[in-house]
């Protein structure tokens, strides 16, 4: 399935800021308490203080899963010079089910944007086998890209996104 | 058209053609003048001055008053009056054609609404609001990045005279350049989102490209 104009991950950029244009292969379902992750959804950041549950399609055990979450909207839309700010990495996940069986390597940090609406963006890279991941020294200046490169993950095969503001308003006019 | 005297104006406010007659009985009447009936009301009526006044005073722009007895003019409405004088713009009574959004505002508070707006923008990068104002303030938030390509110093005044905040203002000078240097025009994205919960307004996310 390849990516019209309309299709949400195309006009909210995540397709061309943080990935390339690839085919969904796998489901994927994240879930924040009751809530749906959906493209585009609107969270604050009391509803994403915990880590997300993250339920994988696929059906073989023996495939394994990549999840990267990524900010490339650090530190404000206006300006990312800092883009993608890493807030979640996890390996070997089994297909089929969820990030809490996979092996996590850069622990959950929950998004809190200083300044504007940030997109949060969920990738998921299928791996060619059980393979160690070494986790980036820091968490900003992170290319999501790149990490697949150097991991020979290739194209994603799942990707989703929220939007996320900080939780009073836009912070005032500050001069 | 018969000139019907003396009638009451009852019967003639059933249609639409109120004739001077029933009026000019009951005013004292004064010149009179009388106008060849003109078949097709639609025209503006033209004004010719009654001969016996000594001094023709110039009542060109004025519109014709109808209880000064120019004659019988063969009114069919309101605006039959009135010398259409302009620039060739044409006023209709419905919405035809014209493009400003009012935004529900009167001028200045529209003005100042763009203005903030297009000032968060800038800040922030991205920002929420309602369909029509995003829609609105595109015209506005490229005109402050065409002023930031161009650079200089009376473009960067005038837009210190726009944007509230003037710190905004030299970020964007310092980096429109490298940032839009080669995209021309378009510096925008709207993008639909779901209605807002307290009065269903459709909301749209705008960000600069």
């Amino acid at each position: 399935m390849t990516f019209s104009r309309r299709e949400p991950l195309v006009v909210g950029g995540v397709v061309g800021d943080v990935v390339d244009p690839f085919t969904r292969l796998v489901s994927l379902r994240v879930t924040y308490g009751h809530r749906e992750v959906t493209n585009g959804l609107d969270l604050r950041p009391s509803h994403v203080l915990n880590k997300p549950t993250v339920e994988i399609g696929g059906d073989d055990f023996r495939n394994f899963y990549t999840l990267v979450m990524v900010d490339p909207d650090v530190p404000s839309p206006s300006n990312p010079h800092l883009r993608e700010y890493l807030h979640w990495l996890v390996t070997d996940i089994p297909a089929t089910t969820g990030a809490a069986f996979g092996n996590e390597i850069v622990c959950y940090e929950s998004p809190r944007p200083p300044s504007g609406i940030h997109r949060v963006v969920l990738v998921l890279f299928r791996q060619l086998g059980r393979q160690t991941v070494y986790a980036p020294g820091w968490r900003q200046q992170f290319n999501t890209r790149e990490f697949a490169e150097i991991y020979n993950l290739g194209l994603p095969v799942a990707a989703s996104f929220f939007n996320c503001q900080r939780e009073n308003g836009c912070g005032g006019r500050r001069t | 058209m018969a000139i019907p005297m003396a009638m009451a104006t009852p019967t003639d406010s059933v249609s639409r053609i109120w004739s001077m007659s029933s009026l000019k009985s009951a005013l004292p009447s004064a010149v009179t003048c009388r106008l060849p009936s003109s078949s097709s009301s639609r025209r503006p009526v033209t004004l010719r001055l009654p001969v016996s006044s000594p001094l023709p005073s110039f009542t060109g722009l004025s519109p014709v008053n109808p209880l000064l007895s120019i004659g019988l003019p063969d009114w069919r409405s309101f605006e039959d009056g009135f010398k259409i004088i302009d620039g060739g713009g044409r006023v209709y009574a419905m919405r035809h054609g014209r493009r400003v959004p009012k935004l529900n505002r009167p001028p200045d508070q529209r003005k100042a609404l763009l203005r903030g707006l297009t000032t968060q923008l800038l800040k922030h990068g991205r920002i929420k609001t309602t369909r029509a104002r995003a829609s609105a303030m595109r015209k506005f938030v490229d005109k402050m990045i065409t002023l930031a390509k161009d650079g200089s110093l009376h473009k960067r005044r005038q837009a210190l005279g726009y944007i509230y905040e003037k710190q905004i203002v030299h970020a964007l000078f310092a980096e429109v350049p490298d940032r839009y240097g080669e995209r021309n025009g378009g510096y925008t994205r709207i993008i639909r989102t779901l209605p807002r919960r307290g009065d269903n307004a459709p909301m749209a996310y705008i960000e600069l490209v």
